[in-house]
């Protein structure tokens, strides 16, 4: 949804393996906005992967009678929530939620949709329309609508969440693939190399997969923000991480009634969303003008 | 100049726009529902949709007497002018019906209607009856086995044995026109178009968003006529959205305002409504079933709850702790030997005394919670803290939220059934405002569900004994101390996780004049005005 | 052309029915029984089993599906389960109170979006394409109903302008604009950050076509420059043009939640914890079949706009 994926316009740069990823770390390396956000994102993932060390308090434990401190109360440089817990450490251990719900889907869709994109690509003819009529019913969709109606009947909890996001973004990640392969498939290089006999698995592992992972690559790292504030909206919703667990878009519905005692403090796990979300952008627009892929 | 008459036309059109928006004697109230009750007579929603529907837009034979807010309210005639049980036959109980009332629909209010408001809750093969209707209030009218015209102003109600009760169960059944009725002989259609005798009629039903009603200027009673001209309703289930509504002027009135906001409300000018009712929030347990089938479980489970935090803390002293069903003071508390402090200790030995407390036997349990609702107050985040504080002593307890009117559908089916097979408990809020909604309904072996709502179920013969002896019973004060003994053994045996008393609040905004707040689920809105 | 036309349109055929298929499914994956909701409390097994014949859950899964199927073509959505009203009057309602959002937040969107891409690639590198960027960075990474609940708290709460929730109920027409603004806004974010960043990457792709660099570097009048970008951008815009009302229209939903706007998005949400099936069937199918519609209407405009367009 960040950037949408019009089939035709991916490009690809085709060329040695080797010069062209030297070239990509070359050109990144020199570009401070990317570097910076790819700081960012390590920092707030190493912070929530080190939540247990960093957190001064334990996410759900809080006493009821400390509900809703300011920010910059003793013991508690963020805040307290609704209930008395710590924010700061509710959103250090809210990020491995948020992260996990977000990153996860992208990741199940990068994997499936390149194998079912590439099989679609090279395949051709009935399976090629099967597979992409199968995903166009799922584009029939808006994702927030298809998350939300998934999450809905299965019910709340991470596993759903984790299945519902999954099914909103492979289709997408399978047609950039397919896309992507039938561009490769029609180069002269693979004729060649299935006119001179080689198998299936020969080509797609050399010819294929390096030009396809390319533009692949860079359109789920597009899909990743997207990702976490999906999985966000959903617990927000009520359809995703249950009560007690800490989860940004969780504490985000659960603080939205305290916008009238405390403005601030709930606005807290959204501005935690909302850096993760741009890091990722900017991250995923360095490494597309680095690949030069246009998708 | 030929645009002039449109410009002028436009300008007024404008102007009746804007006055039609501040009508003065308008009153404008958020709900808690998420959607209009129910309009066809026998309203859902809980109290709420009597508060603000079934009783304004109807009425019942008998009522309540919601004008002072010193007292718990008596009974009084409704569209009944007296009752009285007959002598020889206890059975029996000959209604005298007021003359000279009219539906709104112009037609006369007599018996007829009496009878057939009765057979749509109660007879199924009538061409009458309302499946819908019947559901919501059925089980209210357990002991209404019949009903017989005598003539046109006086019928005879039959019950299956001679109880005291009746008065307390033909309070909740309201009076339709069957005239209105006949007209479309279909219960959606009559609820669009509704005719009953009470002091608003509707005016229009936008579902989902509103119900305007008018003030009833020939209702029977000439004191109890509105004092507005207009009332709408609101459905408004999130808590934020009602608070904002009321702070720009959108409602004058709001039910369940957010505790924390309550301080502002009252610097801003706004008017807080609170008084004490016969309200309890409990969790209601599943006896059948582990873990809640062993009575130390139950005990340890209210010795966890941190009661004063709840009330104090999250909800801003807009409730009191609630260790029983009725509270301290009330003719029912008695003397019960548990006093349910909040002893985590306790709870933990408890826990471990019934073999639950090595790690190696969980206790685990799916309670289904609402996420608003009549008397629900702050469903989501009382349950929050309740679910650590259970937490904390080892009782692990997994809350599934749903809408509040699906709540009450699924608990009525009790829970037996598919869907409410994995559930351990109800969070449902209760009222005791007489002995059958108190005790009757819920302890006696013989209201398992369906026949009314013993949906644990709670088989006591004891608590058998003192329910029926209770009505038995016409002195009231002996009545009450029979109650009291039951309440005693109930609260010892605690089948519910006893939490909290509600105290009502709503807040008003400061053009409402005239409002008292009963000690009751309803209220009384004819005495209310709005100024400009 | 119109051989494309038409095997786009007869490929939306088998998409809806694919569509419906997953509605169906979807919503029967639901644990729980239907029927439980509707039935009094004191229902026996019979009468349990004669309402479940009468609703027809007593068939086997695909004809049910058929059977929904058909009453779907002639525009029956079947009752709701919390109300008993006819689906179809709900969703209709919702939807306009759903449109008169999306609308207005394209228009917002659309018109900044469009306005900042073409000013970023025209001044490239200058500070206003940073800004514009910048802005457009920062559009697509917020979180809207976050942005929503900010809005609430800054032009609510604390300055107490705007009214912080639902549709407005009596008052006219500015009453209502001043209940749309917020949500509007809010809602616009993301597209806003989309638009402006396909549209300057489209503007800059065509600016760098070598006879476009000649003619600038003559001084040529931009506004020739500036119809042809335009003209040869409008294709690849067009179709995020498209997806992004979907999204405002089917993705509202975080926004009229955080409002309690009365819309599709605030039905859904209200179905699914009333477990209303026939609310949730009705309002998912209806706006997957607007938005693969309006799909299909972008792909023919595109086709007309640019002839030139081959899809496979």
């Amino acid at each position: 949804m960040a950037i949408n994926v019009a089939p035709a316009d991916v490009q690809l740069v085709v060329g040695a393996p080797m010069g062209y990823w030297r070239t990509v770390a070359w050109r990144l390396r020199r570009d401070p906005t990317t570097i910076g956000a790819g700081l960012v994102l390590l920092a707030i993932v190493l912070s929530a992967v080190l939540a247990p060390v960093l957190a001064p308090h334990d996410p759900t434990a809080g006493s009821i009678r400390l509900r809703l401190a300011p920010i910059g109360a003793p013991d508690h440089p963020l805040g307290t929530d609704e209930q008395g817990r710590d924010m700061l450490s509710r959103l250090l251990y809210g990020g491995r939620m948020t992260l996990l719900a977000g990153l996860t889907p992208v990741l199940v869709a990068f994997v499936l949709g390149t194998v079912m994109g590439i099989a679609a690509g090279y395949a051709g003819g009935f399976p090629n329309t099967l597979i992409m009529r199968t995903m166009d019913i799922f584009y029939a969709f808006p994702s927030v609508l298809l998350a939300i109606a998934i999450s809905g009947s299965l019910g709340p909890g991470l596993w759903n969440t984790l299945i519902s996001l999954s099914v909103v973004f492979v289709p997408r990640v399978v047609r950039v693939a397919e896309s992507a392969t039938v561009q490769v498939k029609s180069l002269e290089f693979v004729a060649a190399a299935r006119a001179s006999g080689s198998g299936v698995w020969p080509i797609m592992r050399h010819h294929l997969l390096p030009n396809v992972l390319g533009p692949v690559l860079v359109f789920s790292s597009t899909q990743v923000s997207l990702s976490i504030i999906l999985a966000a909206g959903l617990s927000f919703l009520g359809l995703g991480v249950t009560p007690p667990a800490a989860e940004w878009g969780l504490m985000l519905n659960t603080l939205r009634g305290s916008i009238y005692v405390n403005a601030w403090v709930p606005a807290l796990p959204g501005v935690a969303i909302f850096l993760t979300s741009m890091a990722f952008n900017l991250l995923s627009d360095g490494l597309r003008d680095a690949m030069e892929v246009r998708v | 100049m030929r645009r002039f008459p449109t410009v002028i036309a436009i300008f007024l059109s404008l102007m009746v726009v804007a006055g039609s928006a501040s009508a003065q004697g308008t009153l404008r109230i958020g709900m808690t529902a998420s959607d209009v009750p129910y309009t066809g007579g026998q309203t859902d929603n809980g109290f709420e949709g009597f508060r603000f529907v079934g009783y304004q837009v109807y009425e019942p034979l008998i009522a309540w007497d919601l004008t002072r807010g010193d007292r718990l309210p008596p009974l009084v005639p409704g569209l009944a002018e007296s009752w009285a049980v007959s002598k020889d036959q206890p059975t029996k109980w000959v209604f005298k019906l007021r003359r000279d009332v009219k539906f709104h629909d112009g037609s006369p209010f007599n018996a007829d209607a009496v009878v057939f408001s009765f057979e749509s809750i109660k007879k199924k093969d009538a061409p009458h009856f309302d499946a819908y209707g019947s559901g919501q209030v059925s089980f209210r009218l357990a002991s209404l086995k019949a009903i017989r015209k005598i003539d046109d102003y006086t019928v005879e109600f039959e019950t299956d044995k001679p109880t005291s009760f009746v008065p307390y169960q033909v309070v909740y059944m309201v009076v339709v026109s069957p005239t209105q009725w006949q007209k479309f002989k279909d219960w959606r259609k009559f609820a669009e178009q509704p005719s009953g005798t009470g002091p608003f009629k509707v005016t229009r039903l936008v579902p989902r968003e509103r119900l305007e009603l008018e003030a009833n200027k020939s209702y029977w009673d000439p004191k109890r006529r509105p004092k507005v001209d207009k009332l709408t309703l609101f459905p408004m289930p999130e808590l934020t959205t009602r608070l904002a509504a009321l702070r720009s002027g959108q409602v004058d009135w709001i039910e369940v305002p957010p505790p924390d906001a309550i301080p502002q409300l009252k610097a801003a000018g706004f008017q807080i409504a609170l008084n004490s009712y016969p309200h309890n929030w409990t969790h209601t347990l599943r006896l059948d079933k582990e873990p809640w089938n062993n009575k130390l479980v139950r005990k340890a489970a209210n010795y966890a709850i941190d009661r004063v935090g709840i009330c104090k803390n999250l909800l801003n002293d807009t409730c009191i702790p609630s260790t029983g069903i009725a509270y301290k003071g009330h003719p029912w508390f008695g003397d019960p030997k548990e006093t349910y402090t909040y002893d985590p200790a306790k709870a933990k030995a408890l826990l471990k005394q019934a073999g639950f407390g090595d790690g190696k036997h969980p206790a685990k349990a799916a309670h289904l919670i609402s996420t608003s609702g009549s008397g629900q107050m702050l469903p989501l985040a009382m349950n929050e803290l309740i679910q650590k504080n259970l937490r904390d002593v080892g009782l692990d307890v997994d809350l599934q939220p749903v809408e509040w009117n699906t709540l009450l559908t699924r608990w009525r089916a009790g829970f037996k059934t598919p869907d409410n097979e994995g559930l351990n408990a109800w969070n449902i809020s209760w009222n005791f405002l007489e002995p059958w909604s108190g005790f009757g309904r819920f302890f006696h072996s013989k209201s398992v569900v369906p026949v009314a709502v013993n949906t644990m179920p709670y088989i006591n013969p004891e608590a058998d004994k003192l329910i029926e002896e209770a009505e038995r019973t016409f002195d009231l004060k002996k009545q009450d101390a029979v109650l009291a003994k039951l309440h005693e053994i109930i609260v010892d045996d605690a089948p519910w996780i006893f939490v909290a008393h509600d105290l009502n609040p709503r807040a008003l905004s400061p053009k409402v004049k005239g409002f008292v707040q009963p000690q009751s689920w309803f209220v009384d809105l004819t005495s209310v005005s709005v100024t400009r | 052309m119109w051989a494309f036309v038409a095997r786009r349109f007869l490929l939306a055929v088998p998409t809806l029915l694919g569509a419906s298929v997953i509605v169906f499914a979807m919503v029967h994956l639901a644990p729980g029984d239907p029927i439980a909701a509707v039935m009094p409390a004191d229902a026996s097994r019979a009468e349990i089993e004669a309402v479940k014949r009468a609703y027809g859950f007593d068939a086997p899964l695909p004809v049910q599906y058929v059977r929904w199927l058909g009453r779907v073509a002639q525009g029956d959505l079947g009752r709701s389960i919390a109300t008993r009203r006819p689906v179809i009057d709900d969703v209709r309602d919702a939807l306009e109170n759903s449109l008169v959002l999306a609308v207005a937040s394209s228009v917002l969107s659309f018109g900044l979006g469009f306005a900042l891409g073409l000013v970023a690639a025209f001044r490239q590198g200058k500070a206003v394409d940073k800004l514009a960027s910048a802005i457009a960075i920062v559009g697509v990474s917020v979180p809207h109903y976050w942005a929503g609940i900010i809005l609430i708290i800054v032009f609510s709460v604390q300055l107490n302008w705007l009214p912080a929730m639902g549709a407005a109920i009596d008052g006219g027409v500015v009453d209502y604009l001043r209940h749309m603004a917020l949500p509007t806004v809010a809602l616009a974010l993301i597209p806003l950050g989309v638009i402006t960043r396909v549209v300057r990457s489209a503007a800059l792709d065509i600016l760098a076509q070598d006879f476009v660099l000649a003619l600038r570097a003559k001084g040529l009048v931009s506004r020739t420059v500036f119809a042809h970008v335009v003209k040869n951008a409008a294709p690849q815009i067009l179709t995020v043009v498209g997806l992004q009302f979907g999204f405002q229209l089917g993705g509202s939903v975080l926004v009229e939640a955080v409002f309690s706007w009365p819309g599709t998005g605030y039905l859904l949400n209200l179905a699914i914890f009333q477990r209303d099936i026939p609310v949730l069937q009705g309002v998912i199918l209806v706006l997957a079949t607007f938005f693969v519609l309006l799909n299909l209407a972008v792909d023919v405009v595109q086709s007309v706009v640019d002839p030139r367009i081959v899809r496979h």
